[in-house]
């Protein structure tokens, strides 16, 4: 960022090292001054994500321990990455939770959020109102507040299984049941659908009016310009949304934390990757290890953040119709 | 970016910097704080050796930091007790920070981790070894053995509980006992035979079945999944949990543990899995005995008065079932001066103050357990008023009369046997796996937690 300052005043001049030389002195007390307005920033970048990023880094091939003094910690290669893929069953596990969590999960919160979204794109009264409270539960997005809330609407005596009896339906201690636990969460990441909500209001509001007049005249009915007009013309939002939401999905943490009181129970049916990762590096102290699982995952983010982009060439248009 | 003015009036000499790309400067310290950075965070978390020397000016101020879990009650206490200390020695105050169970180790490690660590906190022996075994803890021998720090008034069992690899890693700051706890209301109401000490588990088994008959409540917690009541048990057979650097018992005891269960849990003394498991992982202020949906609960007797806030029910409480005798006094709480404090002697001062001042053990009373210090233990049980900490010490001595040795203080890796144990536990609870297959997946875990391949 900081170096796109300096260089266009550059362009009408000679080229050559003597030319350079001459705007050295005043772009030099720029560039300190960008730098100096810019420190803040790279302070925190340095402070809090570059410089633990490649501790991490490093300690992943150590078995750091957290107590132990760093001058103590002990390189040991590529062996926390091999425990993680052949000696440690509960990272299987919480891979594969955490996938299902957001092969499901995501869609449908995706999908609810574009319904939505179509719904209060129409002009009704009140509608500004609605598109607030539907915004609302993503305001309070990953709060532990909510999730205690949850756990207290799904477990056996929860508001949810007291509306059910009034259909006399028997409801399952859903939150404390290892084969519901997990669903309960997916529910609650769905129930979050603000965020991408707002977004895809914001794409819709895009299309020009002129396209549904003109698809109506061809005799389209609704489905057909939701399917010919409205899909193709979202679709950039909608690729936005996917890996914004695929992201936060592969993420999830605070709720499975505090329904299961930080352990991942019942019987591991929460365990997410996060979760596992935090309970490996602070409860059972391996710095190391949970340092290389962390690496792993953001590999993993990236890749399927690669795919999502290389899929995207064949179902995401842009409006000036450029291949991108 | 306007243009500049005539910039050759230049020195040549530096045209050597001038070329150089205008970043080039900047990067480079930027790769120097790369490198320094970290090692200086590795300097400060080594922490210097060379403590005490704060203690050359004896008047110099000097604030200690102190941090310890619990409930509100109990940082009341300890402040009050704190600020007894200031008052006797007015350059030294403390910076007091508390919080819940739950978290607690994860902020302790996080702050040793960054070098930080609390000049004195609070451990227990989930944690002691862990700690005391990669240095955190300053070994308190050499106090103890110069005076400065007295347990000549503790029994002898409590303040050795505290020792790890020869080390005095933590001073015990309270005893207690591993104890049965049940609603004498519900009992009562029911006219059901409140259950006894040392009645077999056979027998309590069949007492808690009669109980979900009469009372339609539960007649007790599932505690398959308590690694206190499964040591006791283990014990009574003869066994232990640890027995040196090892486990002290076999996959096949761990079956008989979880096949004891699943017949009460068939026979309906217990509840229904998904309750068992609230109980598992809720803190003390929502124990099944105090929701109403067990009869008994699985407790360590100090937990009693903060058991009692949380119900209108009367309670009782026994010891666990079986052979008295393989129940222990265990210490409760120990505190320990962290190795890279610069402030060790005021802080082993403070420790010492706390466990020993009579005035300070009256004020702590027994919230972390029986007090160590004998004299303190009886001088609280003679004035105490508050009548759940009355009861509390009435139960403690009673069953405590009746215990047996202590094992070995836990090792390293038994918080990951205790959640693997819940873990284990459950699956046959949610009938996932049968007793055998949960044990011997339990026991494989043990065997990596403890680091005993």
């Amino acid at each position: 960022m900081a170096v796109s300052i300096a260089p266009p005043a550059e362009v009408p001049a000679a080229p050559g090292p003597a030319s350079r030389r001459g705007r050295g002195g005043p772009r030099r007390r720029e560039n300190i001054a960008g730098y100096v307005f810019l420190s803040p920033w790279l302070l925190g970048l340095l402070g809090i994500t570059a410089i633990p990023m490649l501790l991490s880094l490093y300690l992943s091939f150590t078995n750091y321990d957290a107590l132990t003094d760093f001058s103590a910690v002990e390189w040991v290669g590529f062996d926390n990455y091999r425990k993680m893929f052949t000696a440690d069953p509960s990272y299987w596990h919480a891979v594969r939770v955490t996938v299902e969590f957001a092969l499901i999960a995501v869609p449908l919160k995706l999908a609810t959020a574009l319904g939505v979204a179509l719904l209060l794109n129409k002009a009704f009264k009140g509608v500004g109102l609605f598109r607030g409270l539907f915004y609302l539960p993503s305001l309070l997005g990953g709060s532990v507040a909510l999730a205690i809330v949850w756990v207290n609407m799904f477990n056996r005596e929860g508001a949810f299984n007291s509306l059910l009896s009034v259909f006399g339906i028997h409801g399952k201690p859903w939150v404390n049941d290892p084969d519901w636990a997990l669903e309960t969460l997916m529910v609650l990441a769905i129930w979050q659908f603000g965020a991408p909500m707002v977004i895809f209001l914001a794409g819709l509001k895009q299309i020009p009016v002129e396209l549904y007049e003109a698809a109506s005249v061809d005799g389209a009915n609704a489905w057909r310009q939701f399917r010919a007009v409205t899909l193709p013309m979202l679709s950039p939002v909608i690729f936005f949304n996917l890996v914004l939401e695929t992201i936060n999905g592969f993420q999830g943490f605070t709720s499975a934390f505090v329904l299961s009181n930080g352990t991942g129970g019942p019987v591991d049916s929460t365990l997410m990757y996060s979760l596992n990762l935090y309970i490996k590096g602070f409860t059972e102290l391996q710095m190391g290890y949970a340092s290389a699982m962390a690496w792993v995952f953001l590999v993993a983010i990236a890749l399927i953040t690669v795919v999502l982009f290389s899929t995207g060439r064949f179902w995401v248009h842009y409006a000036d119709g450029e291949e991108r | 970016m306007h243009r500049a003015p005539s910039p050759r009036a230049v020195e040549p000499t530096t045209r050597h910097h001038r070329t150089a790309s205008p970043g080039s400067g900047l990067r480079r310290r930027l790769l120097a704080a790369l490198v320094v950075i970290p090692l200086a965070l590795a300097a400060a978390a080594c922490g210097d050796d060379d403590g005490g020397s704060a203690a050359a000016d004896p008047n110099k101020p000097v604030e200690l930091s102190i941090f310890w879990w619990g409930a509100e009650g109990r940082a009341k206490l300890t402040e009050d007790a704190l600020a007894l200390y200031t008052k006797k020695h007015p350059n030294v105050t403390f910076k007091k920070t508390w919080q819940a169970n739950q978290g607690y180790f994860d902020k302790l490690a996080t702050l040793t981790a960054g070098g930080d660590a609390p000049d004195i906190f609070q451990i227990d022996d989930n944690y002691l070894t862990e700690y005391a075994s990669r240095n955190v803890t300053l070994d308190l021998t050499s106090y103890k053995d110069g005076g400065k720090l007295d347990v000549t008034k503790f029994p002898e069992s409590l303040w050795k509980y505290g020792v790890v690899d020869g080390k005095l890693a933590g001073v015990a700051f309270g005893e207690n006992t591993q104890g049965l706890v049940f609603n004498k209301t519900l009992l009562d109401k029911n006219k059901l035979p409140a259950p006894t000490t040392g009645m077999s588990w056979a027998d309590f088994i069949t007492w808690a079945e009669n109980v979900s008959k009469t009372a339609k409540v539960p007649g007790t917690q599932d505690p398959s999944a308590d690694y206190k009541a499964f040591w006791v048990w283990l014990r009574q057979q003869g066994k232990d949990l640890y027995k040196d650097k090892a486990l002290g018992f076999t996959e096949q005891d761990v079956t008989g543990w979880f096949e004891l269960w699943k017949g009460a849990r068939d026979r309906g003394a217990t509840p229904t899995a998904d309750v068992i498991h609230e109980g598992n992982v809720t803190d003390i202020s929502k124990q099944l005995v105090v929701t109403g949906k067990a009869g008994t609960s699985w407790v360590w007797a100090n937990q009693m008065p903060e058991l009692k806030k949380n119900t209108k029910d009367e309670l009782g409480v026994i010891a666990y079932p079986g052979d008295t005798s393989a129940q222990w006094a265990r210490a409760s709480m120990y505190f320990s001066v962290f190795r890279g404090s610069d402030k060790k002697d005021i802080a082993v001062d403070v420790i010492n103050f706390l466990a020993n001042d009579p005035e300070a053990g009256k004020v702590l009373g027994t919230d972390r357990g029986l007090p160590s210090n004998m004299d303190i233990r009886k001088a609280v049980s003679e004035s105490v008023t508050d009548a759940n900490m009355k009861q509390s010490i009435a139960v403690e001595n009673e069953l405590g009369a009746k215990f047996g040795p202590s094992p070995q203080v836990p090792l390293k890796g038994h918080s990951k046997v205790r959640s693997e144990l819940i873990k284990a536990a459950e699956e046959v609870q949610y009938g996932r796996q049968t007793p055998a297959d949960a044990a011997k997946a339990f026991y494989a875990a043990c065997k990596t937690a403890i680091g005993q391949a």
